[in-house]
């Protein structure tokens, strides 16, 4: 209960830490911006407006925006007795404009109307509002958006608001949509220079607004436009197919690490220890139910919106692994160790293992897929240069780079490897010189079992958690191995991320569905040629 | 026990016997017997009995793979399907225009937009077609297969994970609507085979009398295998096929001629199941079936000519109670009894009795020795 | 690029010319020469890793050469090249071969195991429709009889003794009637008695079939012995008598020296 109870405290304060850090500033420029929304509601006087829209137009606040709709649909009082500005936020419900603290309106209040003039010059300043957003990239997004819109009108106010601009990113994009507005609109020098920078800068979006220009250009013989146009287009297109390819590559990295987390775990059961495991996918589903179990347990002990909640998939990596690393334990224990020497008896009990783990899985979780939910840290995507990938599938390249690396490690530096090792070259040997083969083969099932377990916790991020998930992935894994050469864990690296990289490139062209079927029969068509994999295993023995 | 013969027990004699008067008396009694009679057979329980049957043969293509040259073929199931949807566009064609859409083609067909029949289907109106096609469509792909696997010496439990790997990747694309074997649904709604209503009862006597010809002409075409020279070299391969290759055999011409045996055999048994069981669709070829016919053989016993016969009745029977009786317990009731088989009892059902005798004979020498 | 002969001879069944083989850069056979003559009784020694086994590898089709010719010089006069063939092409040729561990069908009866080594009837189709002749028979009863398994004829292989199941294996090669005999250690697990029952069986043969005999046991080389090619490092280090070989000095150094320092 302490150790709970402590949790909570430090949660707490680290939110409240949060707090304090970040609103200041933005407290300070709203409250700015209730001020001299104030004065406006408060002041009859048209001439001290100018003064006052202009400060307003400084400030880009969001909340801005809110109080001038509610102003126009007659949300907003004042009183002229207490000269209080009242908002009506909602129902009977009023807050003090000033302040934003909820008040209770005096008598007097009245509703307020602002002139058409004032309103006019209002919605002008809503309007380019996020132009000023304290938010850079709200900022550029907005500059991007008016730029789309090719209006005269707008080139005036991203002129002006382009020379303040001290992020260069931003700049980069007031630029491009003053570039945007002057392909419409400008001389033909000017629409030269503006396709030549779209051009240069590669702006994706701006390729159908050169293509008008040229078609425009193309009626008005203004060959200068059209030869710029065709080298910008170009230079797009090119442009498009680099992030293409980048795509490409980035998707297939994805779908190798998932494959490379599935079969792993196999390559070392599998290839290291010889043993056909076919309920390898459940122990991948084991993995993907630990996370589902660890978390409701937070949601009910601390809350769907609690900080805990953000972490409890990092708990829960470790838990699935332990979990999938005793079942498998377990198997090696009580059955898997009677049957080293018949690969194929231990594929049909493992097999028979496998229908009963499914069907438990189904009586205690339900037929039906469970839902697990990413955390938000893990929900957005990261943009590299216009290719958007998402930090799920960024986490899952990183982790299958984490798990190759720690399990060479664990078998190159520590004494079970080296036992592992041993054991794998020579069974006998290894047992007569007195390495505790016993104990070295469990805990290499325990450890192989565990890898399907944490593969498991990250499908479950990407994909369904149910009790035939495992299924999903036996084959692919099994596919992956052998293309690699049983017993080569460098060879399962290597043919699930050419698995991954076949699959993503084919699929633009023949649809998921097909574009697996050829893999597949790809696959079967190389070990053909190559029956041992990318790096067969060398085996002298005569009765092989 | 190492020279072959049709029958190398006299339980193989007797159970032989038990099959031949099963499969000629239980129409019978559908026939002569009037409803309601203790002694009568339904046309339902012929169906299921006749699907039993060619099940039975299935297990038995499989054996002739597995149990005697050590081939595990986890995509038997693939060749099943196969010769299932080769007899089955014969008896989508046969509905005529008696589909829920009143035209000429098959209903999906119709609900996919097409205008005519493809070209592939045309010949599918001849029945004789369409058996011969449920022979060498799988045979063919177990040829190119075959060929492919067993020149590049793939083999134990490679050739297993390929063979499902096949499997897979045919279900995925018969699962696909543009594939024209009706995607996820495949066929259903069979009206009549043969010139005969498929729901009369004639239709039901006459494909299980098929289906128990066909089983009792495998049988003894694999026992005749078995017994020839033929016989001896499959059996070699599975014990020491380096011996057999240095011995000047082509391994891979008699493991191809086996597997493509093979899976014509269970090709045809796919084409006399579709009509009792009035459907075909892509989950017949899903990798998990591939494996449960491995289990029947397991439990009936491989190796021997009548344990997957055994096998595949006594599983299939236990699954029609469990499911009923216990509907949720039957793949944990199956995953033991299997994992029991596979632990303990090497050669099944067949074995058990040898196995027994083995026991008791040791026991009674280590009461002498103990005595003495 | 063409290969001389160091000679050439029409009583030659094989030539193996400038034969290398490298298993991950580890050269097992080294720009190796040799030549069997007809009805020759050959003895291969070496020391463990010398190449013996990937010799007779190569022989057999088991393993291609990296470069270098391994020619057969059939009966009418023509050449073969046996890096062309598989396996059981080369066994046809009448090239058969006895593994170092007994290599037997274990579950067929010993009877069963001669029928699958008779040198005809082995394609699918005369396999499928083959009827055991008289000839055929009298042929395994001569093997039976040469092979001292009369009596066992009906016995499952897998349940006779070691030394059973090499001499169940060397019949089998026999019942095949083979041009070339590779018999790799085949006195491995024998009695004393055996042994020299073995070494009768192979001198027996001398003349009627070429064979290569690859061993260890010290002994029965030197009851066998005609003449004798030591290998090293996967080439020929000393071909020549027995007497000759055993006091060569280098020879000793590297095979007999270091046996007896063990």
């Amino acid at each position: 209960m302490i150790f709970s109870s402590s949790k909570k405290c430090l949660s707490t304060f680290c939110i409240l830490f949060a707090i304090f850090i970040t609103i200041p500033s933005a407290w300070c420029d709203e409250v700015k911006a209730r001020q001299v929304l104030v004065e406006l509601v408060q002041t009859d006087d048209r001439s001290t407006h100018q003064a006052s829209l202009d400060k307003l137009s400084k400030l880009g606040e969001p909340i801005i925006q809110e109080i001038v709709a509610a102003w126009r649909v007659g949300n907003i009082s004042r009183s002229a007795s207490t000269q209080i500005v009242y908002w009506k936020v909602a129902d009977n419900t009023y807050q003090n404009l000033a302040t934003g603290e909820l008040a209770i309106p005096a008598d007097d209040h009245k509703k307020s109307r602002a002139s058409r003039k004032l309103r006019k010059q209002l919605s002008k300043i809503v309007d380019f509002l996020d132009l000023r957003s304290p938010d850079m990239s709200t900022r550029a997004e907005a500059a991007r958006k008016l730029g789309a819109t090719q209006k005269l009108e707008h080139l005036e106010i991203l002129r002006n608001l382009s020379q303040e601009q001290t992020s260069h990113e931003v700049k980069l994009a007031f630029e491009e949509a003053i570039a945007l507005c002057l392909i419409a609109h400008g001389s033909e020098d000017e629409k030269v220079t503006a396709i030549k920078l779209l051009g240069d800068r590669h702006v994706l979006a701006a390729n159908g607004f050169i293509e008008k220009a040229r078609k425009i250009a193309v009626g008005a013989d203004a060959t200068n436009i059209i030869s710029a146009a065709d080298i910008a287009m170009r230079q797009i297109k090119e442009h498009q197919q680099f992030i293409d390819v980048i795509g490409t590559i980035v998707r297939g990295l994805s779908t190798g690490s998932v494959l490379l987390l599935v079969s792993y775990g196999l390559a070392i059961t599998f290839g290291q220890m010889g043993v056909i495991n076919m309920a390898h996918g459940e122990f991948i589903a084991i993995g993907g139910y630990s996370v589902y179990l660890v978390q409701n347990f937070i949601i009910t002990t601390y809350g769907e919106s609690s900080a805990m909640y953000d972490w409890y998939f990092i708990i829960a990596i470790p838990i699935a692994f332990l979990i999938s690393a005793i079942a498998g334990a377990i198997l090696e224990k009580g059955l898997i160790q009677f049957l080293y020497s018949r690969p194929l008896e231990s594929l049909l009990a493992t097999w028979a293992v496998s229908m009963v783990m499914q069907q438990a899985f189904r009586l205690y979780f339900g037929a039906a897929n469970v839902s697990v939910s990413s955390p938000d840290w893990l929900s957005g995507s990261a943009n590299f240069g216009g290719v958007l990938i998402s930090f799920n599938r960024l986490s899952l390249i990183i982790f299958a780079i984490f798990v190759v690396v720690v399990t060479k490690l664990l078998l190159s530096k520590t004494n079970w490897g080296l036992h592992v090792r041993a054991t794998m070259q020579n069974r006998q040997m290894a047992s007569s010189l007195g390495v505790p083969s016993s104990r070295v083969n469990m805990l290499t099932f325990a450890f192989g079992s565990g890898l399907a377990g944490l593969a498991g916790a990250f499908i479950s991020q990407i994909g369904n958690v149910g009790p035939s998930m495992g299924q999903t992935y036996i084959v692919d894994s099994f596919m992956v191995v052998v293309v690699g050469g049983v017993g080569n864990l460098l060879g399962a690296a290597i043919s699930s991320l050419g698995i991954g990289m076949i699959d993503q490139g084919l699929q633009p062209i023949l649809g998921p569905v097909m574009g697996k079927i050829t893999v597949l029969f790809m696959i079967i068509a190389f070990l053909q040629f190559k029956p041992g994999g990318i790096f067969p295993a060398r085996s002298r023995s005569l009765d092989d | 026990m190492n020279k072959l013969s049709y029958f190398d027990s006299g339980a193989e004699k007797t159970l032989f016997a038990i099959l031949a008067c099963f499969v000629a008396i239980f129409p019978v009694m559908n026939m002569i017997f009037p409803e309601g009679s203790l002694l009568h057979v339904s046309s339902f329980q012929l169906n299921v009995w006749g699907k039993y049957l060619c099940y039975a043969i299935l297990a038995v293509s499989l054996n002739f793979l597995w149990g005697y040259t050590g081939l595990l073929c986890l995509g038997q199931c693939l060749f099943f399907a196969l010769g299932g949807y080769a007899f089955g566009m014969y008896l989508m064609l046969m509905i005529g225009e008696l589909g829920a859409y009143k035209s000429v083609l098959p209903d999906f067909m119709v609900f996919l937009g097409y205008n005519e029949l493809p070209t592939h289907w045309k010949p599918f109106y001849s029945p004789t077609f369409a058996i011969f096609a449920a022979m060498w469509v799988p045979g063919l792909v177990a040829f190119l297969f075959g060929l492919l696997a067993f020149r590049s010496r793939i083999k134990g439990v490679y050739f297993s994970i390929l063979t499902q790997a096949l499997t897979y990747a045919a279900a995925l694309l018969f699962f696909r609507n543009d594939f024209t074997f009706g995607g996820n649904n495949g066929f259903t709604d069979f009206k009549f085979i043969l010139g005969t209503n498929i729901n009369d009862p004639a239709a039901a006597r006459g494909l299980f009398w098929a289906s128990g010809a066909f089983l009792i002409g495998v049988y003894l075409l694999i026992a005749w295998l078995l017994k020839s020279k033929f016989g001896l070299v499959q059996r070699a391969i599975r014990d020491s096929e380096n011996r057999v290759r240095f011995s000047g055999y082509s391994t891979t011409h008699y493991k191809v001629f086996i597997f493509v045996l093979s899976a014509m055999i269970a090709g045809l048994a796919g084409a006399l199941y579709v009509p009792q069981a009035g459907i075909i669709n892509p989950s017949e070829m899903w990798p998990t079936k591939g494996l449960d016919i491995v289990v029947w053989v397991a439990v009936g016993g491989r190796g021997s000519k009548f344990g997957p016969i055994i096998g595949a009745v006594l599983i299939n029977l236990l699954k029609s109670f469990t499911t009923r009786a216990y509907p949720e317990s039957w793949l944990i009731i199956l995953g033991f009894v299997f994992l029991f088989v596979v632990l303990f009892m090497p050669n099944g059902v067949m074995g058990l009795w040898e196995q027994i005798k083995a026991y008791l004979a040791k026991k009674k020498s280590k009461q002498v020795t103990a005595s003495a | 690029m063409s290969h001389h002969p160091l000679y050439k001879d029409t009583d030659l069944v094989l030539s193996i010319e400038s034969v290398t083989k490298s298993f991950d850069g580890f050269k097992a056979i080294n720009d190796l020469n040799f030549y069997l003559g007809e009805g020759e009784l050959r003895t291969i020694i070496g020391p463990n890793g010398a190449g013996k086994s990937t010799f007779m590898d190569l022989i057999t089709g088991r393993t291609r050469p990296d470069e270098g010719t391994l020619k057969y010089h059939q009966d009418d006069g023509h050449d073969l090249d046996l890096t062309k063939l598989r396996e059981y092409e080369i066994n046809r040729l009448g090239i058969a071969r006895k593994f170092q561990t007994p290599s037997i069908y274990q579950h067929h009866s010993v009877y069963d195991n001669i029928v699958l080594s008779l040198g005809h009837n082995r394609s699918v189709l005369h396999a499928l429709f083959y009827k055991e002749s008289k000839p055929d028979r009298e042929a395994i009863e001569e093997v039976l009889e040469t092979i001292r398994l009369q009596d066992m004829r009906h016995h499952q292989a897998g349940l006779l003794s070691h030394g059973q199941k090499q001499w169940l294996e060397i019949g089998m090669l026999l019942a095949q009637k083979p041009r070339i005999l590779l018999v790799d250690e085949p006195a491995a697990g024998m009695s004393d008695e055996e042994t020299e029952r073995t070494g009768e069986l192979l001198l027996s043969l001398e003349g009627k079939h070429s064979i290569m005999v690859v061993e260890h046991d010290m002994e029965f080389i030197r009851q066998i012995a005609r003449k004798v090619t030591v290998l090293h490092q996967g080439h020929v280090l000393k071909e020549g008598k027995f007497l000759e070989v055993a006091n060569d000095a280098k020879v000793k150094e590297v095979y007999l020296g270091r046996q007896k320092h063990e």
